[in-house]
């Protein structure tokens, strides 16, 4: 046997170890002062310890933590009682309250997902069997992903000079598995309803991409990192009309109102997901809360300068995590108000206001990102 | 009764869990079959706020797990009832509302009436016609305890009454009287005179009584604007093409059935869109035909819309408008139902009193 061969495969090994090693993790941890002591506690017990290195190494805390899997879980389960609740008050009612007087009942949506996820899951004739199980899972992918990429202050889960557009391009992902699922579902509403989807997606991507080109060229980068860096001054003031295009695409994508064409219940009943019962339902009907929470984070990065803020010292890195959270929670919340104060427009006429008036204003941010770039020095 | 669906939340390890997310969120499908919807409606809107239960109304059989049946489901809507709750997933709960959902109410004894419960298994009625929203929410309360303890309750204990101390007669306990109770029956006449202030109409009834000489038995008066034509079975084809010149449609085709008399009245109130003196005028042109053969001309050739009317008659009296093409066939009941259920001989369905133990 060759021995260099062998000891090629030592430092291999050894690479990997170090790369899996307690001591690499603690390189590049995240920093909270507040409970400094309390992790050093953590941290020097056998296994605990090791676990507690993990889930503070930078990345990992962005997939497990924030903006990653814990954060998304928290805000879909408040954004679906907050909008319930809001919708409530506006109509002068109290809203969900009896299951947790003391909190004006915010674990509603933990109840319904405990009975949806108890709930029989009915595939009928029918649907093309696999597929209609697949996706609701599948779409996970394009939904988690982006969030890999969004950096909140130094916490990002991976760097990369086209962060923006690999982001953008997966968000652009969502709508596909939408029409498969209507597809799968094989029905007539999930098929009218897919067919919204459709022209919908048609309507707002292209305005989308135009707005967030017209900031990568406002900027002068795509790298999500250096466009927090960059942003002295917040992006909706440099450029508020791509910011403006930007809110109302993010409208369109997650189907609230005054665009909720593709699922409108009163018409055609959630229309690609009608067929769905139980936790199969629970997962489809949570992808536009989850693309609302993508968007709002990428919106607050692009426009309202990330995880720019005043510095909390005892925080620490999650200084830059409380400010992100705070502007998205703001847009999201905006967006819910969005629910009960407008009607549904019709297709057409959603259509045609995107494909003439967001289409032209969309061209002008283009234009208006070039300036900006050149009158502000931001270069390239 | 559903109790499939509240075993399976009792059983297994998570059954707590199981409990407590069915309990907080029992959302009701959308199926208003009646006028309860109203009350349904109000229980949810904003002065008594349903979703304060976590209780969410909402659209699609497949997402919910509760049907709130909202009053009278006729046989047509008892096949929707049916696929709707088949469609829902389990663990699934039905909670009637109103009289008619308990035993008929107000259409007691219809011929187009199903029972909720022979069709779909109930957790709980709300008697009450309609039941307000407090009783709709105290039944969905009571619910949400069934789905905790596993045992509906009643939500009224009523006092017990000793029944043969309130029989103050004599030793023969009371009984209700017997629902088949016949009232002597008084003459039918569909024509009874009126004075009144009308002269177009005196004119009108010369006019007519000129031009349809030796055809009808007796034209009267019978209040304003409303004129009866007597006729046989036999001139009424050769009075309504001399009709039709002057009214141009049928409002309405009615048979009476006088089962005492062994006949039926057929009628026909015909009107006129077209003459401006005539709009007001109905003139109700009826004839007796004898109730074991009853047949009668169809005159939808002369007024297509008798056309409907009269299938719609033969539906439920079973007169035969003979002319009609569609005679023979169901045309707005539902295919179970019993034939020509308007006949006054149907046999009803007999109610039984009992004492339960």
């Amino acid at each position: 046997m060759n021995v260099n061969g062998l000891s090629g495969l030592n430092e291999l090994l050894n690479e990997l170890l170090s790369l899996l090693s307690m001591q690499h993790f603690l390189q590049n941890q995240v920093s909270i002062p507040l409970i400094q002591p309390i992790i050093d506690l953590l941290l020097s017990m056998p296994f605990v310890g090791y676990l507690v290195a993990l889930i503070l190494w930078k990345p990992m805390f962005a997939l497990l933590i924030f903006p990653g899997l814990g954060t998304l879980m928290a805000v879909l389960l408040f954004i679906i009682w907050f909008e319930r609740k809001l919708t409530a008050r506006i109509q002068w009612r109290k809203g969900p309250v009896e299951i947790l007087r003391q909190a004006g009942g915010v674990i509603q949506a933990l109840a319904d997902g405990m009975r949806y996820f108890f709930q029989e899951v009915i595939v009928h004739r029918d649907a093309h069997k696999p597929y209609f199980l697949q996706f609701p899972i599948l779409i996970f992918i394009p939904v988690l992903l982006p969030l890999l990429f969004i950096p909140a202050g130094s916490i990002v889960g991976i760097e990369s000079p086209y962060s923006l557009a690999i982001a953008v391009a997966l968000i652009s992902l969502i709508p596909v598995f939408i029409v498969a699922i209507g597809w799968a579902s094989n029905s007539r509403y999930a098929y009218i309803g897919t067919i919204r989807e459709a022209f919908m997606y048609f309507a707002y991507e292209i305005p989308f991409i135009l707005a967030v080109i017209s900031m990568i060229l406002l900027y002068g980068t795509a790298d999500m990192v250096e466009i927090v860096e960059k942003q002295n001054i917040p992006g909706i003031f440099l450029n508020p009309v791509a910011a403006f295009i930007f809110f109302l695409t993010t409208v369109m994508a997650t189907s609230r109102l005054p665009f909720e064409i593709p699922e409108a219940d009163q018409e055609i009943a959630f229309g690609p997901f009608v067929e769905y019962s139980g936790i199969m339902f629970g997962l489809v009907m949570t992808i536009t809360y989850e693309k609302m929470y993508i968007l709002a984070l990428l919106m607050s990065v692009l426009f309202l300068g990330g995880g720019n803020g005043p510095d909390i010292p005892l925080l620490g890195n999650l200084s830059g995590v409380l400010w992100l959270f705070v502007k998205a929670m703001a847009i999201m919340v905006l967006l819910s108000f969005l629910r009960s104060i407008y009607a549904r427009l019709r297709l057409d006429q959603a259509l045609r206001l995107s494909w003439n008036t967001l289409m032209k204003i969309s061209l002008l941010s283009l234009a208006i990102g070039i300036v900006a770039n050149i009158a502000f020095g931001l270069g390239w | 009764m559903s109790d499939d669906s509240v075993d399976f939340l009792h059983s297994g390890p998570l059954a707590p869990l199981k409990k407590w997310g069915t309990k907080w969120s029992l959302w009701p499908v959308h199926l208003v079959t009646a006028c309860c919807g109203v009350e349904l409606a109000h229980a949810y809107a904003s002065g008594y706020d349903g979703e304060r239960l976590g209780s969410l109304n909402y659209g699609i059989a497949r997402q919910t797990n509760l049907i709130i049946v909202e009053g009278a489901i006729t046989r047509k809507m008892a096949r929707v009832l049916k696929i709707t709750y088949e469609q829902m997933p389990e663990p699934k709960f039905v909670i009637v509302m109103g009289a008619c959902g308990l035993k008929g109410g107000l259409f007691w004894n219809g011929y187009h009436m199903v029972r909720p419960s022979d069709v779909v298994p109930v957790d709980f009625f709300i008697p009450g016609c309609p039941p307000t929203p407090e009783a709709l929410l105290r039944a969905i309360r009571s619910l949400q305890e069934k789905i905790v303890s596993g045992e509906a309750r009643n939500t009224i204990e009523f006092e017990k009454y000793d029944l043969s101390k309130i029989n103050v007669r004599g030793e023969q306990p009371l009984k209700p009287p017997s629902p088949k109770h016949y009232s002597p029956t008084p003459p039918i006449k569909v024509d009874v005179p009126k004075e009144v202030d009308w002269s177009f109409g005196k004119k009108l009834i010369a006019e007519l009584k000129s031009d349809l000489e030796g055809l009808y038995k007796s034209i009267t008066i019978t209040d304003k604007n409303r004129i009866a034509i007597q006729a046989e079975k036999d001139d009424v084809v050769a009075l309504a093409s001399k009709l039709s010149k002057r009214f141009d449609h049928v409002k309405n085709v009615n048979v009476i059935d006088i089962p005492h008399e062994y006949s039926f009245i057929v009628e026909y109130q015909i009107s006129s869109y077209s003459v401006k003196e005539l709009m007001p005028v109905v003139v109700n042109l009826f004839a007796r035909i004898p109730r074991n053969n009853p047949r009668f001309p169809s005159l939808a050739v002369f007024w297509p819309s008798a056309d409907y009317l009269e299938r719609e008659m033969y539906d439920l009296f079973g007169v035969w408008f003979e002319g009609n093409s569609a005679m023979g066939e169901r045309f707005l009941l539902a295919p179970d139902t019993p034939e020509f259920p308007l006949r006054k001989d149907r046999k009803l369905r007999e109610e039984i009193y009992s004492e339960v133990e």
